[in-house]
């Protein structure tokens, strides 16, 4: 939205921003003093630099970083397995009417079940393990993954395609050197909308079964009733969140600047 | 396209291979009766307690909570984002606070609203509306913005009233946007209804499922998951068929402007 306007209204932007900023930091402030003074009640809405305290403490303490690479390993396990099995499927699929076809009812079948539904099945055969997360989570990710990597091929120019295998490339070397990097675009779009899935999964699937991890954490707080704790999980998430998002911003910038340097090569050459 | 609507025989196959199999396989090893009883059981579990009550009671609760959640979320989100879509400083003033909500995993505000709400039907329905918000409220926000000003400038010199050119321009131009937001908002609020419930309901369709699985009752749960997956498909259907509708309208509207 931001980009739009940029150049020209640079600095009115800039002045936009800063309003906006400190209309935060007065609504912070508003809170603070709110629940000091207890308009607010401090049980329920703790003022924000006790929140921020505590925050730090568990941040030292390293108790929040703990519950963070909890929840991260079952998040990154998920995600991956999710990539390594949806996006040769959605390849096959796209490239294969009759493989298509073939698994079309299935996925049509299982896409409407909402994927938390899903966490009791899996507690029942993985019951509170590891595994029971990475199965939710690969299963809701599962969808995004596998259809966008199907549009992707499917809108691969067949001319591309066809070039190739008349100059003797080899089945694998055309999928690996012409379809892929073709359809890389859509699938990164896939991955990019299973990145806060995969992350409200998790914290899901903590929460309904789970003794550890972040989800855990947060809910485990309200419980016992340690409110400025629980309001600090939960800014710990939302940052976690953020950064997620900016580093694969940043991995997709990279990976896709070598991709259009390619197209433009082939375009080229 | 022709293909396309032909009758897919090899999918159904498939799709009834992986039913057989799931019957045969539960049935020939026992053992595999711990993760789930053969298929024809939960099929008849299904039946049962639709009948004799407790699935549809479960089924009602769950229908009229989404209802609430997203018809409001709907309300708000579109209310909401035409405001700040219209007026630039609003939206700037909001930008950063929009920008430092959203990357939380909205499932992360369910204790502060046990907190706030206790175990109730009001706690299920505000996490529900929290979640619901973003989509449409970011879409409306969107699709206000790219109104052609021309548009609503043509509206005001032939002295249009601001509600005729919210309602009879403004709305309309940004109803694809809307739309979108909509529809994304749809699945958003059954996943967290069915969210809300297994963390802290003592009703619903949500519930019912994990109270099954701990009660070792899976046939009772998977027929919950059934019907869960009956309800996401039917509603994604009917916005469908709706939004077909309203789009005839909208064609029906850009054609009367180019004639």
């Amino acid at each position: 939205m931001a980009s739009r306007h940029a150049g020209a209204a640079g600095g009115m932007m800039r002045w936009g921003k800063l309003r906006g900023v400190i209309f935060l930091i007065t609504l912070i402030a508003i809170w603070e003093i709110a629940s000091r003074s207890a308009l607010l009640n401090p049980l329920i809405m703790p003022a924000p630099a006790r929140i921020l305290g505590v925050f730090s403490d568990l941040i030292s303490s390293g108790q929040i970083p703990w519950q963070i690479l909890v929840s991260m390993k079952r998040a990154a396990a998920g995600y991956l397995l999710a990539a390594a099995v949806f996006i040769p499927l959605g390849i096959v699929m796209g490239l294969s009417q009759r493989i298509y076809r073939l698994f079309e009812v299935a996925v049509e079948m299982l896409r409407p079940v909402p994927p938390p539904v899903v966490i009791p099945v899996a507690m029942l055969f993985f019951g509170l393990e590891d595994e029971m997360k990475i199965f939710v989570i690969f299963f809701s990710c599962a969808w995004p993954i596998l259809l966008n990597t199907l549009d992707g091929v499917r809108s691969v120019d067949w001319v591309l395609v066809n070039t190739a295998r008349t100059f003797g490339l080899s089945r694998g070397k055309t999928i690996r050197q012409v379809v892929l990097p073709a359809a890389s675009p859509q699938i990164m779009t896939g991955l990019r909308v299973s990145l806060p899935i995969t992350l409200i999964l998790v914290v899901i699937s903590e929460m309904v079964g789970s003794t550890d991890g972040i989800g855990y954490f947060i809910l485990d707080s309200q419980r016992r009733f340690r409110v400025a704790q629980m309001y600090a999980g939960m800014l710990s998430l939302a940052i976690l969140g953020y950064t997620l998002n900016k580093l694969f911003n940043l991995l997709h910038r990279v990976l896709m600047s070598w991709h259009w340097a390619m197209m433009r090569r082939t375009e080229e050459g | 396209m022709n293909r396309l609507k032909q009758f897919n025989w090899s999918g159904w196959l498939f799709f009834g291979l992986l039913l057989l199999a799931w019957e045969l396989g539960t049935r020939s090893a026992p053992k595999l009766q711990v993760y789930s009883p053969p298929l024809s059981r939960v099929l008849a579990a299904l039946v049962v307690s639709a009948q004799s009550g407790p699935l549809i009671s479960q089924f009602m609760i769950t229908v009229g909570r989404f209802l609430e959640g997203y018809l409001l979320s709907v309300a708000i989100g579109v209310m909401v984002g035409v405001v700040l879509g219209y007026f630039r400083p609003a939206h700037e003033l909001f930008e950063t606070l929009i920008e430092f909500l959203r990357p939380m995993p909205s499932v992360a505000i369910i204790p502060v609203a046990i907190l706030m709400l206790g175990i109730s039907d009001a706690m299920i329905v505000a996490v529900t509306v929290y979640a619901t918000v973003w989509p449409i409220l970011i879409n409306t926000i969107d699709g206000v913005r790219h109104i052609e000003q021309v548009l609503i400038q043509t509206g005001r010199s032939f002295g249009l009233s601001n509600a005729k050119i919210l309602w009879q321009v403004i709305l309309p131009a940004a109803s694809p946007y809307i739309v979108t937001g909509l529809r994304i908002a749809l699945s958003i609020a059954l996943i967290l209804v069915t969210t809300a419930e297994m963390v802290a309901g003592s009703k619903g369709l949500g519930f019912y499922i994990l109270d099954e699985e701990r009660s070792m009752n899976s046939g009772n749960m998977y027929a919950g998951i059934i019907v869960v997956a009956v309800l996401g498909y039917a509603l994604n259907r009917l916005f469908l068929a709706l939004e077909a509708r309203m789009l005839k309208w909208r064609h029906g509207m850009l054609a009367r402007r180019a004639a």
